[in-house]
């Protein structure tokens, strides 16, 4: 019989507890006893943009485009086209997210 | 405890998972380079390691509770009793990275203050851009024997995935990109930063524990799960 993986957890609380517990015991010295030292900087997210081309693109949304196409291709590959023409539509929604961000960032830069 | 199996008939009952594996391996060896280029070692660890330990824990318990397998890989770690193959704990610092970043870029864009708020904005935006890839990819891994769910699992299922896994998905990257967000944009030194990090892990591990939890609960009582 299966069990969600709380039930599991649950029944081993003896094994998950004294972990538990030092880690948070730990975390609280450490949040707690340390000066704080730097001035948190701003990340620079231009750096995440690759110039191919003369196209400007985001390091992500190639690497997330690239799994994207290449779990499609495996699906088809795999004979099981519904799910997998269902499941690139749905995946799809964060790329065309980013694009369109990107492209009303551009238009509002000209 | 803790101990490392290596299983010598790779690919067995499964279909296309060397492909599977290939894609992960390079997106890994890509992220692990922009990120030490971009922003160190110590930030790396910070970004990598605490996923890698909290999936570890909670893929193993996961397996040990028999609610789904990982058949024909090559290297599986165990730390509670199930064995998880090394490269899904590398997977899921993979979905956290990519969509943690995705996130940061997608928010940053339409909200600028840098703010509690932000963060929340961009943990919602990264666990919706990681349930959406898991839409695709879950399905399509089930198919293909890379991960079996246990057959007797109840519930709304969408081609043989529980629900409730998506809901996991969210909680996970929500919590862990909160966390992430929380500890990078604090004003300890860089040591501390990596260790909170990692120790931090049993804070949220307990609140992902908690909320999961809940919404298991809250699935069984409205019969979804």
């Amino acid at each position: 019989m299966e069990k969600t993986v709380v039930q599991f957890i649950v029944e081993n609380i003896l094994l998950f507890l004294p972990l538990g517990i030092t880690g948070i015991v730990v975390t609280i010295i450490l949040f707690f006893m340390s000066k704080q030292e730097n001035i948190p900087e701003t990340e620079d997210l231009n750096s995440d943009f690759k110039t191919i081309f003369n196209f400007r693109l985001n390091i992500y949304v190639l690497v997330y485009l690239f799994i994207w196409i290449m779990i499609i291709i495996i699906g088809l590959s795999s004979n099981f086209i519904i799910p997998t023409i269902i499941g690139g539509i749905i995946a799809a929604i964060p790329l065309i997210l980013m694009m369109l961000i990107e492209l009303l960032t551009k238009n509002s830069k000209v | 405890m803790f101990f490392i199996e290596i299983n010598q008939n790779f690919g067995e009952h499964t279909r296309l998972l060397a492909p599977f594996i290939g894609i992960i391996t390079i997106v890994w060896l890509l992220f692990i380079y922009h990120s030490h280029k971009k922003y160190g070692t110590k930030k790396t660890i910070m970004y990598f390691l605490p996923i890698i330990i909290a999936t570890l824990f909670i893929e193993s318990a996961g397996v040990a509770s028999g609610r789904y397998y990982y058949p024909g890989y090559i290297i599986y770690l165990s730390v509670v009793g199930g064995s998880v193959p090394l490269i899904i704990v590398l997977a899921w610092s993979v979905n956290l990275f990519l969509c943690m970043n995705l996130g940061k870029h997608f928010i940053s864009t339409i909200y600028q203050k840098r703010n509690y708020l932000q963060i929340i904005f961009i943990s919602t935006t990264a666990g919706l851009f990681g349930v959406c890839l898991d839409l695709l990819e879950d399905p399509i891994a089930h198919y293909n024997s890379w991960w079996i769910w246990g057959a007797s699992l109840e519930g709304i299922k969408f081609f043989e995935v529980p629900i409730l896994n998506f809901v996991g998905w969210f909680v996970l990257i929500f919590f862990m990109s909160i966390a992430t967000l929380l500890i990078e944009q604090s004003r300890f030194s860089e040591n501390r930063k990596v260790l909170l990090s990692i120790t931090s892990i049993s804070i949220t591990g307990t609140i992902i524990f908690v909320i999961h939890g809940l919404i298991v609960r809250l699935f069984e009582f409205t019969g979804l799960s």
